[in-house]
This record gives C-alpha cells, structure tokens and sequence, in this order.
C-alpha cells in the first residue's frame, strides 16, 4: 500500500458531493465541468480510497480508443488528461465514466457507525466515475481485451455514494462483471410477483439472464418466464440454460411480430411484467404492445426514448406503468452477488462469459 | 355535419391500424411516413369521424408559423401539403402531431356494443394526429391567437385508439383545454395516497394545476402538498389557487436549492411522491433529490431525458420508481373533466386562461 499519511479533515461536506464542485459552481459532480480531486483533504462525511483498477464505460473506452488509433500509450496519456483537466474521469464526448475498485484509505468520521466498512476494505463503486472525484499518479496499464485500466491513484465516495464490497468466496473479476448489472436482477425481485407472466427481452444477455433466473424464482410454479432474443445464438443459449419457460427468436424493434406471438402464447391475455434489457434503440412500442393493461413495463435500457415510450403508450391506448430503470435499489449489490452463490449454473455462465 | 352516405366496409383491420400503414409496410401508424387516408371505405373497427377543428401540437405550429412567416394562407397551404403527403397532420420537422374534436360519422359493425359511441356524438380525440389518418377537404381559417384550424375533413379513429365523448354541461373550448393534459390529474389520483408528502414542481401550470388540486384531495388533512414554482407571479398564482400547502419559489434545475427548500418547507420530510409538470430540460435530478426514500417520481414533462433520470438516480444512491409519464390511463377523461364540475376555482382559472 502506498502513502498512508495523515489526511487533514474538513467540515460540512454535502451528502451529494456539491462541495467538491469547482465548475460550474453549486451544480451536483456529475454535470460539473471539474470536480475538486485533491486528495490532501477529505471532508468529514467522504470516503478516501486507494484504487487499484478503473473499469472505463464502454462507450467511453470505445471513443478513447478510436481518437488514438488503439495506441496505448496516447490512450493513457488521454485518460491523464481528461482526469488532469475535469478532475474526473468523464469523458467529455460521451459524457459517460464507468466504475472502479479499490481499497478504503480512510473514513470521515460523521460516517462512523453508519456505514459498514472499515479500513482496508476491498470495494467496488457503483457510481458513475462521471461523478467521482480522482487523481492519478500513474497508470500502469491496460488489460489486453478489457476496458480495464490498472492504476496506482486515489478517489473520493461521497455520502450519497454507494459501493460493494468485494465478496471473498468468489473472484474480483467475477464479483465485478455481475455487479455491472446489479440494478437488473434486485429491480426484477421486486416487480415480479406470484403466478405473472413475464417478458424479458435480451434474456441470453448479460443482464436478461440474471433477471430470467429472478423472474422465474418470484413468478413460482403458476407464473411463466418469456425470452426474447434477436438471434439464433441467443435463442440456443437460453434454451440450453432453461430459465424461460418459452424462448422466442424475434427483433424487438418490431412491436407487431412481438405482440402477435406474446398474444398467441398466453392466450390473448398478454403479459403482466415487460422487463427490457436490450440496448439497442427503437424497442419502446414491442414493450408496451406486449404488456396486459394496468401492467409494467421496465426499461433497463439505455437507448430508451422518454418521448418514443410516453407518445407510444397514449398512441395505442394502453394503461401501463413504465419504469424508468434505476441501476440502484436498496441491497441491490448483496442480492447480485447472491445469485452466482444461489446458482451454479449462473456462476458457470459468468465465469465463462464475462469474468 | 358533413356528407354522411355510407362507406365501403373492409374486414381485418389490426386494433392499432397497421392495416393503414402504407410506406413502410408492416409498422404502426405513427412512425409511418405515409397512411391510406382514404375515407371512401372504412374497416370494420375503425371510427369515422367528420372533423371540425384541428388542434396542431404547439411545438408543430410554432414551426410552421415560422417557416411560412406568419402568413396565414402560407400556413393553411403548408398544412394541406402536410396531409396530402403523409395522409396524417404529422409535421415531418417535429414529428409531433395534435388532436382534434368532431362528430361520428360511421362506426365499424366490428366495434358494435363495444364503444358508447353513437353516429353524431361530439367527441375530441386523444390520440394525436401523428397516427391519424386524416382527409382534408376544405380549411376555414385558423382561430388567432390559438393553434386551432378550422376544417372539413374526415379522421379515422383505430380500435385502440382513445377519445373522450365532449359533455353537454362543459363548453367544447374548456373541454378541449382540460382534456389536453387529462393524464397528469389521473395519473396523481392513481398515485398518491392519504398522508402522503407530495411536491408538485410547476403547481401553478396548465397541468401542474390540476395536479395540485388532485393530490390535495387525496392526501387529506394529514398530508402535506408542495407547490414549485419559478416566478413569483406564479407562486402568487398557486397561493391563490389554495391547493398547495406550502409555496416555493425556485429554479427546477437547480436541484440543491429545491431540496433545501423542500426540506425547510416540510420540517424535514421528503417527498413520498414527485410530480414533475415542467416542460424544460434539465429538471430530473431536482425531482430525484425532493423524493424519498422507495417513493415515486413522475415525469409528465417531455423534456425529461431517460438517461439523466436513470445515471442520475443512480449516482446519489436514490432507491426511487421513476414513471414515465403516460397520456393515457383509465377513465382519464371522465375524472378530469369532472374536476371543472367539482371545482369551481379550477373551472374559473381554467376559462380564465385557457379556454
């Protein structure tokens, strides 16, 4: 571990982190031009960490790459730059950051006793780096085929921030690739209920798989999980891992073909839970064609349209609720990383997959 | 009313009219670039109607007005090459649409005891002329200083599409007015509940105003309504109005200020439920900072961006349901034009302002 020296405390920090905004003044981190990424000082109600590893967002890696023609070193020097210049490692085209791991340096002493950790503590962030103070005194390198970023730098968590500890029954690598999509699952625990049909589109994917194995445990033995997926690839892994009970090849950009099948499966009565998790665009109308009246619709995705999916709704007269996925619920991390413990299978597709 | 001679009847219309879409084939109307709008045959569950009054989307008129230099036969002609084109008022620049209000013609023998609706009903759509297939034979004028047209036109009316029958006790303008923002007051009622802490961002707007009367009914004696505003004319407005407990005057985008307002107004409590009737940008993470804990924003404004909402929650750790908001939901019309009934101060402001 490098320098642990003394670190002078603050007082009267902001539980949102707005006292470490320098640009614009009296916005929140994550809009803000520079953030504060001194690290002489923290303020009583920050965590400092040490970290060991930025996980760059992947649009963000992906531009970074182009702009330097996949050079390594002009790829460092330009995370060195945008961290020198905003303070953050937020990338000014894509707006976007990513997440980090570390170990806890020190705790300021308004969080002693509500919070969990101790010094020493090895953690993942959940929040966006777009938003998380950081300064860099060297990076090491980059993980071949990784957006994977080995540093010797440090970061600050604000008191509304929220992390995970890393588990010790299972690999970092492991523990991180499922807490990318932690919000997926814990959101899907909560939705589903008894006896619910449920639509999952992407369900082979990263997240969709997660939310299938969910979906199945709540919906119980009277409740029916439904795959959807773009391609045959898709469709033969989630046969073979047998979370859906009906697996669909279908484009979720066609809201029609979606609705006709979804009609046909359950007997005209549609679905009760519509959880997407497909990032791609234009997959707003399948969503809503494909839930009952009074249901839910839950956007996991990105790429969704605010207006496509509010215009689409009232456009075909359908009373349901659409949920504006949040990557963040209440012990959404500890509910993740359960499932690889719950399910074998799980823990092998990860480990061969995404870990 | 216009000529009422029976139309051809086809059979095998689809319930979100697909069945009209001619270019590109095989999607739904509204992203369509050109609809059969052929009013000489009519599907067995579709609704004919004889139009009397266009009512363009405000963001649509304003940029036809501008492009035709606020010349009025400039716009008419404008309008008729918009219809000509696409067999729907869809203005191609904005891609937003309107309603309209009229009289039945026909009804599809396919909708029989299905619909209330009876040949020579007035009735004003709400589903928007962006999906709508529309023949204009003939414009009047346009009604200054509105955005209403006067036509002889007839509209086709799908099966899933919606529509509310305009009363008898409540003039065709104030109607109209009041129905244009029926989901916002239904969606609050369907929302809130008694006790409740609910922020109304916009309280004193077309929309925000009829929520704030909502929730205060619904939240009772016990709960607490809070109205935001950004001027002063308008906090003066919603003290007057008198649906709000506490008034705030503050800037939305500025979400520390709205949280440190909200907090010292309730003595401390967050909201259970956010209701955001702001059409700007950039007001998400004041709606984010105002709820509470596993409480509910709604976001009725366009302007909302779906990543904001979604990174934003997020990054401060807010376990919160984000609503999309959705024009439609059950019964929408009938409970807000019962307001007009129930209220006499909605119903003066409303005729005072908007009608």
């Amino acid at each position: 571990m490098p320098t642990q020296t003394q670190v002078e405390i603050k007082a009267n920090g902001n539980p949102f982190g707005s006292h470490r905004v320098l640009e614009p003044k009296g916005v929140l981190p994550q809009p803000a031009q520079r953030v504060d990424n001194n690290m002489d000082y923290i303020y009583d109600n920050e965590l400092l960490l040490e970290v060991e590893t930025l996980n760059i967002d992947s649009a963000s890696f992906t531009q970074i790459k182009k702009e330097c023609g996949n050079d390594e070193e002009k790829i460092k020097a330009m995370i060195t730059k945008i961290v020198g210049e905003r303070g953050k490692m937020q990338n000014p085209v894509t707006g976007s950051g990513g997440m980090f791991r570390g170990k806890v340096l020190k705790i300021g002493p308004k969080l002693a006793g509500k919070i969990d950790l101790k010094e020493g503590d090895k953690i993942a962030s959940l929040v966006s780096l777009s938003l998380t103070p950081l300064k860099i005194e060297k990076i090491l390198g980059i993980k071949p085929g990784t957006e994977q970023v080995n540093v010797v730098a440090k970061a600050i968590i604000f008191e509304s921030g929220i992390y995970a500890k890393l588990p010790t029954d299972m690999p970092e690598t492991l523990a991180l690739a499922v807490l990318d999509v932690a919000g997926a699952p814990a959101q899907t625990a909560k939705l589903v209920r008894p006896g619910n049909t449920v639509v999952i589109i992407g369900a082979a994917g990263k997240s969709g798989v997660l939310c299938a194995y969910e979906a199945r445990k709540r919906a119980g033995i009277m409740g029916k999980v439904i795959g959807i997926t773009s391609s045959d690839s898709g469709l033969a892994k989630m046969k073979e891992q047998g979370f859906c009970h009906e697996s669909f090849k279908l484009s979720a950009t066609d809201a029609l073909e979606c609705y006709e099948t979804i009609r046909k499966v359950t007997g005209g009565k549609m679905a009760d839970v519509i959880i997407n998790c497909v990032n791609i665009p234009n997959t707003e109308m399948a969503s809503i064609l494909m839930c009952r009246d009074g249901g839910i619709v839950y956007f996991f995705t990105m790429a969704t349209s605010f207006t496509k999916a509010a215009l689409g709704a009232e456009g075909v007269g359908k009373d349901v609720d659409m949920i504006i996925g949040n990557g963040y619920c209440k012990d959404h991390a500890e509910i993740t990383l359960n499932l690889l413990r719950e399910s074998k299978q799980l823990r092998d597709i990860y480990e061969k997959q995404y870990a | 009313m216009t000529n009422t001679s029976s139309p051809e009847v086809r059979k095998d219309g689809n319930p979100f009219g697909s069945h009209r879409v001619l270019e590109p084939k095989g999607g739904l109307p509204q992203p369509a670039q050109r609809l059969d709008n052929s009013m000489d045959y009519l599907y067995d569950n579709e609704i004919l109607v004889d139009v009397d009054t266009l009512n363009i989307d405000s963001a649509s008129f304003t940029q036809i007005k501008a492009e035709a230099g606020g010349d009025e036969e400039k716009i008419k002609a404008k309008i008729l090459a918009i219809v000509a084109e696409r067999g729907k008022m869809q203005n191609p620049v904005t891609g937003s649409g309107g309603m309209f209000f009229g009289h039945v013609a026909a009804l599809g023998p396919a909708l029989a005891g299905k619909t209330d609706l009876k040949p020579g009903d007035k009735i004003a759509s709400l589903v928007s002329l962006s999906l709508t297939p529309l023949k204009i034979e003939q414009i009047f004028g346009l009604k200054a200083g509105t955005e209403q047209v006067s036509v002889q036109a007839k509209a086709i009316l799908f099966e899933s599409g919606i529509y509310a029958k305009i009363p008898a006790d409540i003039p065709e303008k104030l109607a109209l007015a009041i129905l244009d923002v029926a989901g916002a007051p239904a969606q609050t009622a369907k929302l809130v509940r008694p006790n409740q802490v609910v922020a109304i961002i916009g309280a004193g707007g077309k929309s925000g105003l009829l929520c704030a009367y909502e929730a205060s009914k619904i939240a009772g004696v016990a709960g607490i309504v809070v109205g935001l505003e950004y001027s002063k004319e308008a906090c003066d407005k919603v003290k007057e109005f008198g649906f709000c407990d506490h008034v705030i005057q503050a800037n939305a985008t500025d979400a520390l200020d709205c949280h440190a307002k909200l907090l010292a107004a309730t003595g401390g409590k967050l909201a259970d439920v956010v209701i955001n009737c702001v059409n700007i940008p950039n007001t998400e993470m004041a709606s984010i900072l105002m709820c509470a804990h596993e409480g509910t924003v709604y976001f009725f404004s366009m302007a909302t961006s779906f990543t904001k909402a979604a990174l934003g929650a997020e990054g401060v750790g807010k376990d919160i349901v984000m609503l999309v908001g959705n024009g439609y939901t059950r019964h929408h019309a009938e409970t807000t034009l019962n307001i007009l009934r129930e209220s006499p101060v909605i119903r003066a402001a409303y005729e005072k302002l908007y009608a």
